[in-house]
């Protein structure tokens, strides 16, 4: 057992570094040479998983080819898992011989197989653990069809709970990228799925829309628009795609934020000419209520910790633009980024993971923003970025992804960064896009990621 | 003063060239005087030649257009010409001080003009960040403005941020171009509209 688990770190450690040792573009970040920040990316295990095609009858091929290739780039892209090219050709027929798996450095075994109809097909997921040579978890997933719009997400659900079997972690498949993106004369909310596939255009106003932020269900979005000639807060409805006006006190109404529960809207709004933080109740739909209270100075672009009870925003109480954090309630405002006398600091976009652990935001570094986390109390600042301009990172659910703005392949995009790995990978490509959101996990509306197996023979329409 | 005697001599009349005079020697400081409204009918004997007042009237009418409309752009002239900041900062500076006096000198003239501020800020910053700043910098005008005894209620205010930028390069130059407030008239009062 021994040995097939060093070829399989070997697999690793070809498969993984060997494009970035050829110099080739884009593989990882190189080791930054920077005095007052390191990134430190442990080099990370990832247990190898097989996953051979997928029985199906004739009808449903085409289905169960889509399933496998979203599948296996799920689990590529979640970066816990390393897919394996290994056995492609092997029968599957009869018991699982564990022992040729084993040997060809596979620790998981994925067998799907594809039942159903075409207008109903059931993905049967089975993943065994060629380790210890037992079967680790089946369960079946209703999908719809193939060219539904859900299908590629129902899909991710169930790619999502493939790597929860196997890491006891939840996977990010499930999940959209919300972001602004320029146009002849302003700016429109966009969303992407986490694969980089299905990027629509949400918002039609024709205005400039920025600063948008999912609800913690994935079935709105709140974002600041100038629709009404002044800078207002809208909530776009994903269900209905319908935009309705929230908030629009006199002055800025910006970088709205909901709490962890969803019923309230955190965002910045102009004070007597500078900008405060206020709470919006959106069950009462009313009574903004002042959060930040310093003098002279702004505060904006808040983050709720995952816990709900503090917060991390930007201000310039300090001359600097930094990052603090603070108690809600009667609570201080305390600085995290570090105070560099008689330098240009300019730390802005602050994001608490979902993990509680880090706050990601973007710092100058030689005058160009670079992408960086720390922890809430100051300590463990790292510099994740060193090419280009990398801006306003967003946390996928996992809490070791990061999306963000890069102009690092020469043009605007948005990237993809798993923290732990240091692997990155483009999202979105050459377009003047900004200030992504990583949605939470995504339940479905018409198919429940927990559903049981329905009656095959019901009628999607 | 001249000009004072005239009018009472010649009354309205001579109102119209003295404004003519005014708008024509780019006014430095004109004295507070009401808008004449020429009064269409029952002015001089009704002679035989009718058509030949209606000429005139009609050539009155058109000067009095072309006065309006030359007063009219210097006012939105003064009114639209943008003052500058140095970056992340939201101070007026000394080079836009007599921008904004002049501004302030229209804006007496005209007691019922009303105006826009907007903040506009280079690419450089974060754009969120940039949202606020521009806030500070169309907030500065009006306090600037305000500090000239102006009304607050005559201005509003508004941030684009690094959203509309004049100059889209990343220079220097441009990024100085783009640190700016623009100004536009929201409400043109007795002034009118352009038509």
């Amino acid at each position: 057992m021994e040995k097939p688990s060093f070829i399989a770190l070997l697999a690793v450690y070809l498969i993984g570094f060997a494009p970035a040792a050829a110099g080739q573009e884009a593989g990882r970040d190189s080791i930054p040479t920077d005095v007052r920040v390191g990134i430190v990316y442990q080099p990370g295990f990832r247990p190898g998983i097989v996953v051979p095609a997928m029985a199906a009858a004739a009808n449903l091929e085409l289905v169960a080819d889509s399933v496998r290739a979203i599948i296996r780039r799920d689990l590529d892209q979640g970066d816990r898992l390393q897919v394996m090219g290994v056995g492609e050709d092997l029968p599957l027929e009869g018991p699982i011989n564990y022992q040729l798996w084993d040997e060809l450095g596979a620790v998981w075994l994925l067998v799907g197989a594809l039942e159903g109809t075409p207008d109903a097909p059931i993905l049967r997921l089975s993943l065994n653990d060629v380790v210890f040579k037992l079967l680790q978890e089946v369960r079946a997933f209703d999908l719809p069809p193939l060219r539904h719009p859900e299908f590629r997400m129902a899909v991710h659900r169930a790619s999502d709970r493939v790597v929860r079997w196997a890491t006891g972690s939840m996977g990010i498949a499930a999940t959209r990228i919300a972001y602004s993106q320029k146009t002849a004369g302003g700016s429109e909310i966009w969303a992407v799925d986490g694969d980089g596939f299905g990027a629509r255009r949400l918002t039609g106003d024709g205005s400039i829309a920025l600063s948008p932020a999912w609800s913690p269900s994935g079935g709105a979005i709140a974002y600041m628009s100038y629709l009404s000639g002044d800078p207002s807060i809208y909530v776009y409805d994903l269900a209905t795609d319908r935009s309705e006006l929230k908030i629009a006190r006199p002055g800025l109404n910006m970088t709205p934020t909901y709490s962890i529960d969803g019923t309230q809207l955190l965002f910045a709004a102009t004070i007597e000419g500078r900008t405060e933080l206020y709470m919006y109740d959106l069950i009462e739909d009313c009574c903004p209520q002042r959060i930040t209270f310093a003098r002279f100075s702004n505060s904006l672009s808040p983050s709720f910790s995952p816990d709900g009870k503090r917060i991390a925003f930007n201000s310039d109480r300090l001359g600097q633009l930094h990052i603090f954090v603070k108690e809600l309630g009667e609570g201080q405002a305390m600085l995290v980024t570090p105070y560099i006398y008689d330098r240009s600091v300019h730390n802005a976009g602050p994001e608490w993971s979902p993990s509680g652990d880090r706050i990601a935001f973007h710092g100058r570094v030689n005058g160009e923003p670079q992408v960086f986390t720390v922890a809430p109390n100051g300590s463990g600042l790292r510099q994740l970025t060193q090419r280009g301009r990398n801006e306003d990172p967003s946390w996928a659910p996992d809490g070791r992804h990061l999306v963000f703005s890069s102009t690092r392949s020469g043009s605007t995009g948005l990237w993809l960064l798993d923290v732990v790995s240091g692997r990155i990978r483009s999202l979105i490509r050459s377009r003047a896009v900004s200030l992504p959101d990583w949605s939470g996990r995504l339940d479905s509306q018409f198919y429940s990621a927990d559903g049981e197996v329905a009656d095959s023979n019901g009628q999607n329409p | 003063m001249a000009r004072k005697s005239k009018k009472t001599l010649v009354g309205w009349f001579g109102a119209l060239i003295v404004t003519f005079a005014i708008s024509a020697c780019g006014s430095s400081q004109p004295p507070p005087e009401p808008e004449p409204e020429p009064e269409p009918v029952a002015q001089e004997e009704p002679d035989d030649s009718a058509a030949r007042e209606a000429e005139e009237r009609r050539r009155r009418e058109a000067e009095e257009r072309r006065r309006a409309e030359a007063e009219r752009r210097r006012v939105m002239e003064v009114l639209a010409e943008r003052v500058h900041f140095e970056f992340d900062k939201s101070d007026i500076r000394g080079d836009a001080e007599p921008v904004l006096q002049r501004k302030i000198t229209v804006l007496r003239e005209y007691s019922d003009i009303e105006i826009r501020i907007a903040g506009n800020c280079d690419e450089r910053g974060s754009v969120e960040y940039n949202l606020a700043l521009g806030q500070r910098r169309a907030e500065a005008v009006r306090r600037y403005m305000m500090s000239y005894g102006l009304a607050p209620s005559r201005f509003t205010t508004i941030s684009y941020g690094e959203e509309r930028p004049l100059d889209t390069a990343h220079s220097e130059r441009a990024w100085q171009r783009n640190r700016r407030a623009d100004f536009s008239v929201t409400d043109a009062g007795s002034l009118g509209s352009s038509d």
